[in-house]
């Protein structure tokens, strides 16, 4: 290249112009050719790159994909991202489905700590449902206020980050985070136990069962968020039609004075009870019947996933979501009480399934819909950790807390890496639990709690930052709902302490820790790679030292030899013979065909050629203080399973070289076809 | 006529979507293969092989849609993108070259006083090729 030509004409290009001429002498023509063939598109003055550059080479490549679409769909480009958006109704079903199925048990959680002190106090039952309803409620106006806050999502983790500094924004994501894995394995395990109660034989392989339908759900999840909200959305409104169906009709009854009789459970709770009424024990019973609040910050956290406007439609979705659930758990709660229906001591008949029967009679058509729909809500639930975790993780690794794989979108333009560690950690979990929900439980909604708290304080402080407009009510309702879920996280946390809650209170200072290492490396990382300014010139090359090791004089490694002479004018070979013999028929046969490049023969008596060849490389980069440069021929052979007949030294020198100081490696690989060239 | 190779003339227009699966119907009984060419004028005051950026994106998207029509209508169509003075001689070089046994042009309906306006390229390719030229009329719009 001549000094004066643009060093860009020369560089390779994607397109190339050929004059052609035609048959008259004015005919000339361009034709446009690509040989990328259509891989590539232009776009303004870019490539696009279309989705046939996916196209699989080879038939096991072929037939990989074909199971990847078969399972997970066909590849999305980034500008479908706004199809992927859910409307209201299936946000409700995706992102609500855990609170709303929490109305499924959260009666009978407070009632079976009620009936430690004796049947008498089940008439406690209604009170603590209201306080619930009334903690919901704060939550659900505290959290709109969240949306509108912060409406790209990030929910507690952004607010608590944004006023309350950065470790209590990392104690809420550690929290969160925490709490939607334990979502998954609770959800599943509850769901098993549904299922086990139909059909008795699942119990027995009940964490195997567990494990499939974690497999299945992040099948769907990996779909996308549209396909998960088609795929979940029937459920869960089948289950709210269900159990409206049924609080219609039982106060439908009531109100006409036909109260149903209540059915005796398998095992009641002794008459008089075990331990006395006390503050604790009703405090403990309205800490179990909080169980039902969970779930009801993944709407805020989630607020990008909804179609614009974004913000209003995720406030729709969260008053519908307390609304329904408000409506579930104190319709089951009144009628529960009034029918005067006792908890199950044994577990073996829940509530909700007493109460239907009582109401429409066992075996009814209705009380077997009401079961399948509440068994399979509650496995589905463990689909609003799956709408979380990816997305609060791929916040945290926006901003760096996380490993950036968190924040990639994956082919479906879901956050595939979030959805398969959530899928794995659940699996621990489940798997260490034994796939009990008695075992799970405890740890669950303290983390919810505690987010909550930093959050509603964090709220309180940009109140009083900003004084916008309303900020003194702003304050008030924040300030109420700080309070009251710091109150319900002291008793929650208190209560089930013992019971396993201090797990959860080990894991996270672990987890704000690592966060907080992840951020410190990658901001050391940027400290190194940043570029101060673009008025940096290209630093003028000096052709590097090159040492070409040769295992044999064979075309691959004349192929190295020819390209690093080709970089560099210094370039030293280097062989590592096992033998005096072999070593030196290496040097005649090297001096017979003379390539005019000095060669060092390094005899290894102890048989180790890696080592030798390393310690080789210290000693010539001791000498030089340029960078060192390795070339290294590689054979490539025709199939990968051909790799095994191979020693594949040049691999392994790669290996080891790799985090080596000052020192380049260029492969070169040598490919069965190539040997036409050489000759 | 045994064909082997058609050459089909594609600028953009309306009528272009029938060129391309009448052109399939014809080459799918001797699975000849199909060749759509687009090519882009340039102003004389412009060099030949001046970057048109606008004219490539139309020219690029126009080729991507024929080639899935052609799929969609049970064809393969190979492209070429061309840049000429005047797209009927790049078209009859580009059908010489490629030694293609049939040309399609398609004629969009348009009439002028009353009569059927044929252009100037599909003129020239009729008057220009050593081959056989076939031109399609589009229907009158309903």
């Amino acid at each position: 290249m001549k000094e004066d030509e643009d060093p860009r004409a020369a560089a390779p290009s994607l397109e190339k112009r050929e004059q052609q001429s035609g048959r008259l002498p004015g005919d000339r023509y361009v034709r446009i050719v690509r040989p990328g063939g259509r891989e590539f598109k232009r776009q303004g003055g870019t490539y696009l790159a279309t989705d046939r550059v996916f196209t699989a080479r080879g038939p096991v490549a072929g037939a990989w994909d074909r199971l990847r679409t078969t399972l997970i769909g066909r590849r999305l480009g980034s500008d479908a991202e706004a199809d992927e958006r859910v409307s209201k109704k299936t946000g409700l079903a995706i992102l609500a489905s855990d609170n709303i199925s929490s109305s499924a048990y959260a009666t009978e959680e407070t009632m079976r700590i009620l009936a430690l002190a004796g049947v008498g106090a089940l008439t406690l039952t209604m009170p603590i449902a209201l306080a619930v309803t009334a903690v919901l409620a704060i939550v659900v106006i505290s959290e709109s206020r969240v949306i509108r806050a912060y409406p790209n999502g990030g929910g507690s983790y952004l607010v608590a980050l944004e006023n309350h500094g950065v470790i209590a924004g990392l104690v809420a994501a550690s929290a969160l985070l925490i709490d939607y894995v334990l979502t998954v394995a609770v959800s599943t395990a509850a769901g098993v136990a549904a299922i086990s109660s139909f059909v008795p034989a699942v119990h027995e392989h009940r964490v195997l069962w567990g494990l499939a339908l974690i497999g299945l759900i992040t099948v769907g999840n990996l779909r996308g968020v549209r396909e998960a909200g088609v795929l979940f959305a029937a459920p869960t409104y089948a289950y709210m039609a269900g159990m409206v169906g049924i609080i219609a009709f039982g106060i439908f009854r009531v109100a006409g004075g036909d109260i149903p009789s209540a059915p005796l459970p398998p095992v009641p709770f002794p008459e008089a009870g075990t331990q006395a009424l006390g503050v604790l024990l009703i405090l403990r019973a309205f800490a179990s019947g909080s169980v039902g609040l969970t779930g009801s910050e993944a709407v805020a956290n989630g607020v990008p996933s909804f179609k614009p406007p974004e913000a209003r439609n995720a406030v729709i979705t969260l008053f519908i979501m307390g609304t329904v659930f408000a409506v579930i758990f104190l319709g089951i709660t009144f009628l529960a009480t009034t029918i005067g229906i006792r908890p199950d001591e044994s577990e073996l008949e829940t509530v909700n399934s007493m109460l239907t029967r009582s109401i429409v009679g066992a075996g009814t058509p209705f009380y077997y819909y009401v079961q399948i729909a509440t068994a399979i809500i509650l496995l589905l639930a463990a689909n609003t950790g799956f709408t979380g975790f990816p997305r609060l993780a791929s916040v945290l690794a926006n901003d760096r807390f996380m490993p950036r794989q968190f924040a990639d979108l994956g082919s479906r333009l879901a956050f595939n890496t979030g959805i398969v560690v959530l899928a794995l950690t659940a699996v621990v979990v489940l798997v260490a639990f034994g796939g009990s929900v008695t075992a799970l439980v405890p740890l669950y909604t303290i983390g919810v709690f505690l987010a909550f708290t930093l959050s509603q304080s964090g709220l309180v402080r940009r109140w009083y930052r900003l004084r916008n407009p309303g900020w003194r009510i702003s304050i008030a309702i924040n300030s109420i709902g700080a309070a009251v879920t710091g109150v319900v996280l002291v008793v929650v946390a208190a209560t089930k302490f013992a019971l396993g809650a201090w797990i959860v209170l080990i894991v996270l200072p672990i987890l704000v820790l690592l966060l907080y290492l992840v951020h410190r490396h990658y901001q050391d990382v940027h400290d190194a790679l940043v570029l101060p300014t673009l008025e940096l010139k290209l630093p003028p090359s000096v052709p590097p030292v090159v040492i070409v090791p040769i295992a044999r004089l064979d075309r691959a490694a004349v192929q190295a030899l020819s390209f690093a002479r080709s970089i560099s004018p210094s370039v030293k070979a280097v062989h590592v013979s096992t033998t005096r013999e072999g070593a030196e028929a290496f040097r005649k046969r090297w001096a017979k065909w003379d390539p005019d490049i000095p060669l060092d023969v390094i005899e290894s008596p102890y048989r180790s050629l890696l080592t030798p060849l390393l310690h080789y490389i210290d000693a010539i980069d001791k000498a030089d203080e340029q960078p060192i440069t390795v070339v290294l021929a590689e054979f490539v052979p025709r199939h990968w399973w051909e790799f095994i007949l191979h020693s594949q030294t040049a691999f392994r020198l790669k290996a080891n070289l790799l985090f080596r100081r000052n020192t380049i490696i260029i492969d070169v690989p040598y490919h069965f076809e190539d040997g036409a060239r050489i000759t | 006529m045994h064909l082997k190779r058609i050459l089909v003339a594609l600028s953009g227009a309306s009528v272009d979507p029938d060129v391309i699966r009448y052109a399939v119907t014809l080459a799918k009984p001797t699975k000849a293969e199909l060749i759509g060419v687009h090519v882009i004028e340039v102003r004389w005051n412009l060099p030949l092989d001046a970057v048109l950026e606008n004219e490539l994106n139309r020219g690029e998207e126009l080729l991507d849609s024929a080639v899935k029509i052609a799929e969609q209508a049970g064809g393969k169509l190979e492209t070429e993108l061309l840049q000429a003075r005047e797209a009927s001689a790049a078209i009859l070089d580009t059908a010489r070259e490629r030694q293609v046994d049939l040309v399609i042009v398609g004629m969009p309906y348009r009439n002028r006083m009353g009569k059927t306006y044929v252009g100037k390229t599909v003129q020239d390719v009729y008057v220009g090729a050593t081959c056989a030229v076939l031109a399609y009329r589009q229907e009158q719009p309903q």
